[in-house]
């Protein structure tokens, strides 16, 4: 027997026969048409642009790439988050998250865009990377790194980590949007055996990125965690974007089917892991905060004390405390304006993550002016743009996949 | 007044045919229902119009007492009973309290949700729950699901809520009998008492005598045994026996220059002063004077010691005028070599520090004998 018809006879008879496939969903018009909106974006994105441009000339070199790095750096937490949401779905084979797992593909269309982002980021090298200055030679802790700390090496990195990425966003998401058209089921069976694969390559060149992009940007700091760190914060933006475009679609009726249940399961990932980053980010900080070793905690002390120390607060009360709070009963999330604010408010909290992680290497104080508004104008939109335009990659719901039904069919009990 | 019958109970192969009865069954009049299922059946609540737990609450609150009393535990032990500097840190490190406020968090909220679901919600003592004299509660804790017509105010329609389930689709339909409701006399408590005493019994003696039978292994002693020397230990790799070496002949630890002068007088003129007039000399003097000096001779200088009286000496007023008129230079040697019956503190306060505390007690001085023009 075959992985295809093996897969198939445990179809229930309604989602059997392929032929055809179902027919689409009529969507109304509810809204008002999706261009005002659109063109709203292209505008930001100008805007923002110009305000870049602008920052380059003005604001200098440093600031300027400190700004870029932050949203490379939030991009590939979100698109990584959304590889790992559908590699994770495969893995376990759950059933509940089928009708939503082209949303999450669909986020991951962020992902080939990193290279472009990535590649222009390389600039950065000289102006931002203490391992890059000219008394780096002079610095024992960054002379004994040195042989992971070059530049051919780091962009071999680089070059290896987008790769990968992009070939499993490819496989991943194109072949499962292929089968919307194919419907062969076979290609469920090799995704589930492809997941585990991915799953190793994102541990380590997501520990990879955070050591090469975050962390060696101190090159003398060191946290072993990093990595964890920022996949926790990764998955859980991703866990809030996901949630976000599936209310946005639930509301225009484009995914008829998808209950309060499924998102009432995906509130219940994001409280998860809400929990999860708090308990890594508390975990490094608290060893470090004990060792008090002079080649650590510095790092710590640039980003607790003045200014920057209420960011710190902010972001322990604001990525924990607040979704925490705020998802905890049963009923809060089943409120879909509740997801709907939480899930923002989770997104916006992870960029304040990325900035207090990126933002204090310039020293003195919290950069926040035009500069920094400029690039969140043309990133937020830009990426927003990317994803619009992905929302229409494939059917809105995998119909390929034997377990569609049963999916839909999931209710919570 | 006992219930002569507990109700009538059916059994439904799936969740789903439970959710499906319920309401058929409630329409025939029937309002006291309860369910019983092998696993937490999700809207089941809703279906029997059941208020909301109020277990979530109840857990919500012990557990933030917990960790607001892991808080207070830790940071009255730390700074308050007895004030700990670990690792240079400062007090109040709640950083260090956070894995215990957690663990209390755990601790608590756990067992409210165990304990509180158990004897609150389900009045545990009671064991005779009429149920599991049913026919079906091997079933129930299997695979299958039961709903049960309670007696309302007006008693119970055996035959109609019969045919009610049979309708709705129930099998193995069943009459549970009343429950049989007993207090736990006194010949209960004392066989509990005495089980529990002969329990304590049995595990205290055993424990005592495994722990004499057989050798004691100490868990994970690599901390303890380090090849390191421990201080005041007696160890054979030096020629003097001794663990902890003497300074070399002729050496003085840093900052502890030994006074050079060889008696009061002389020290009182050759001695002076090398501290800057700063705030921060005068507080650290006052923070020295009230560490060494204050036990015996009082925050003033009085002389009066707040030790009790089987401490018999007299320490000397330090506002008195001798003391006053004193150099400072004499008071540094007095503090160096001690005074009489006043031990002396060269070993434990710093030269800097010594001058520091004179420094302070002649703020002390003065503030007792403030002139006029110091008030305006
Ligand atoms: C254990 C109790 C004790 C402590 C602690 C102590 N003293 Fe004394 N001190 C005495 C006693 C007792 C005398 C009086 C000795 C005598 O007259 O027999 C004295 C005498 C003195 C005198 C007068 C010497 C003289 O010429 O009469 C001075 C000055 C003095 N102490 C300063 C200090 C200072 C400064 C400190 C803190 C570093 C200090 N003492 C700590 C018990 C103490």
């Amino acid at each position: 027997m075959s992985v295809a018809s093996r897969v198939r006879s445990a179809l229930p008879p309604r989602f059997a026969e392929p032929a055809g496939g179902r027919p689409r969903v009529a969507q109304p018009h509810v809204r008002p048409p999706l261009w005002t909106v659109h063109r709203t974006l292209w505008a930001l994105v100008a805007l923002g642009g110009a305000g870049i441009v602008a920052a380059w000339f003005l604001a200098g070199a440093q600031r300027f790439w400190v700004n870029w790095l932050m949203w490379l750096v939030f991009m590939v937490c979100l698109a990584l988050g959304a590889l790992f949401l559908v590699a994770l779905q495969h893995m376990t084979g759950a059933r509940w998250s089928v009708p939503l797992r082209r949303t999450a593909e669909r986020i991951a269309a962020l992902t080939p865009w990193l290279v472009p982002v990535a590649a222009i980021a390389l600039f950065s090298l000289p102006v931002v990377f203490s391992w890059t200055q000219p008394d780096a030679a002079s610095i024992t802790p960054l002379v004994l790194k040195e042989h992971w700390l070059n530049r051919p090496f780091f962009i071999i990195r680089l070059a290896v980590c987008l790769g990968l990425w992009v070939l499993s966003y490819v496989v991943l998401v194109r072949g499962s949007v292929r089968q919307d058209v194919t419907k062969d089921p076979s290609l469920t069976v090799r995704l589930r055996r492809f997941s585990p694969v991915f799953m190793i390559l994102l541990a380590l060149t997501i520990t990879d990125f955070a050591f090469d992009w975050v962390s060696a940007l101190e090159a003398s700091w060191y946290s072993d965690i990093f990595g964890v760190y920022l996949f926790a914060g990764a998955v859980t933006t991703a866990i809030a974007a996901t949630l976000l475009a599936v209310m946005h679609l639930q509301r225009r009726g484009r995914l008829p089917g998808v209950t309060g249940d499924h998102v009432y399961n995906l509130g219940g990932l994001l409280f998860g892991f809400t929990i999860f980053w708090a308990y890594i980010a508390f975990s490094q900080y608290l060893l470090q905060w004990y060792a008090d070793l002079p080649a650590e905690v510095f790092w710590y002390v640039q980003r607790t004390s003045g200014p920057m120390g209420l960011v710190f607060v902010l972001l322990g009360v604001g990525h924990f405390f607040v979704p925490f709070l705020a998802l905890m009963s049963r009923a809060d999330k089943k409120s879909p304006t509740r997801l709907k604010w939480v899930a923002i408010w989770v997104i916006f909290m992870e960029f304040v993550d990325v900035f207090w992680l990126i933002s204090p290497i310039q020293g003195g104080g919290i950069r926040l002016g035009w500069p920094e508004v400029s690039f969140a104008a043309f990133f937020v939109a830009a990426g927003l743009l990317v994803i619009r335009r992905a929302l229409s990659l494939g059917e809105d719901m995998p119909t390929g996949d034997p377990f569609l039904a049963a999916g839909l069919d999931f209710h919570l009990r | 007044m006992l219930e002569p019958l507990f109700g009538v109970l059916a059994l439904f192969p799936s969740a789903d045919a439970l959710l499906k009865a319920i309401p058929q069954v409630k329409e025939r009049g029937f309002t006291r229902l309860e369910a019983y299922t092998p696993y937490p059946v999700h809207g089941i609540d809703e279906a029997l119009d059941l208020p909301k737990s109020k277990l979530g609450i109840l857990v919500f609150i012990l557990a933030s007492l917990g960790a607001i009393c892991a808080f207070l535990f830790e940071w009255w032990t730390s700074t308050v009973s007895y004030p700990l500097l670990t690792a240079g840190k400062a007090y109040n490190g709640w950083q260090a309290w956070v894995p215990v406020m957690l663990e209390g968090t755990i601790l608590v909220g756990t067992f409210t949700a165990a304990l509180g679901m158990l004897f609150v919600f389900n009045r545990l003592p009671f064991f005779g729950n009429p149920m599991l004299r049913s026919k079906a509660v091997d079933e129930i804790t299997r695979d299958k699901f039961a709903l049960v017509i309670r007696p309302g105010d007006g008693g119970l329609d055996t035959s109609a809520a019969i045919a009610a389930l049979r309708a709705a689709g129930g099998q193995a339909i069943e009459v549970v009998p009343a429950p049989h409701y007993r207090r736990a006399g006194l010949a209960w408590w004392a066989k509990v008492t005495a089980g529990i005493g002969a329990a304590c019994l049995v595990a205290g003696y055993g424990t005592a005598w495994a722990i004499r039978t057989f050798p004691t292994t100490k868990p994970m002693v690599e901390m303890e045994n380090q090849p390191r020397l421990d201080a005041q230990a007696p160890d054979t790799f030096f020629a003097s026996g001794r663990g902890m070496q003497l300074p070399p002949v002729g050496t003085v630890p840093r900052a502890f220059m030994p006074v050079l002068a060889t008696n009061p007088d002389q020290g009182g003129k050759a001695l002076v002063d090398p501290l800057p007039v700063t705030a921060r000399v005068l507080e650290r003097g006052r923070q020295q004077f009230d560490i060494h000096c204050a036990v015996c001779h009082d925050k003033l200088g009085t002389g009066k010691p707040w030790l009790d009286s089987t401490y018999e000496a007299q320490p000397t007023d330090l506002q008195s005028s001798t003391i006053r008129d004193a150099s400072d230079g004499y008071l540094y040697w007095v503090i160096s070599k001690g005074f009489a019956s006043m031990p002396a503190y060269a070993a434990d306060i710093s030269p800097n520090d010594r001058w520091a505390i004179i420094r302070y007690v002649r703020a002390l001085e003065r503030s007792q004998d403030a002139p006029a023009r110091d008030v305006k």
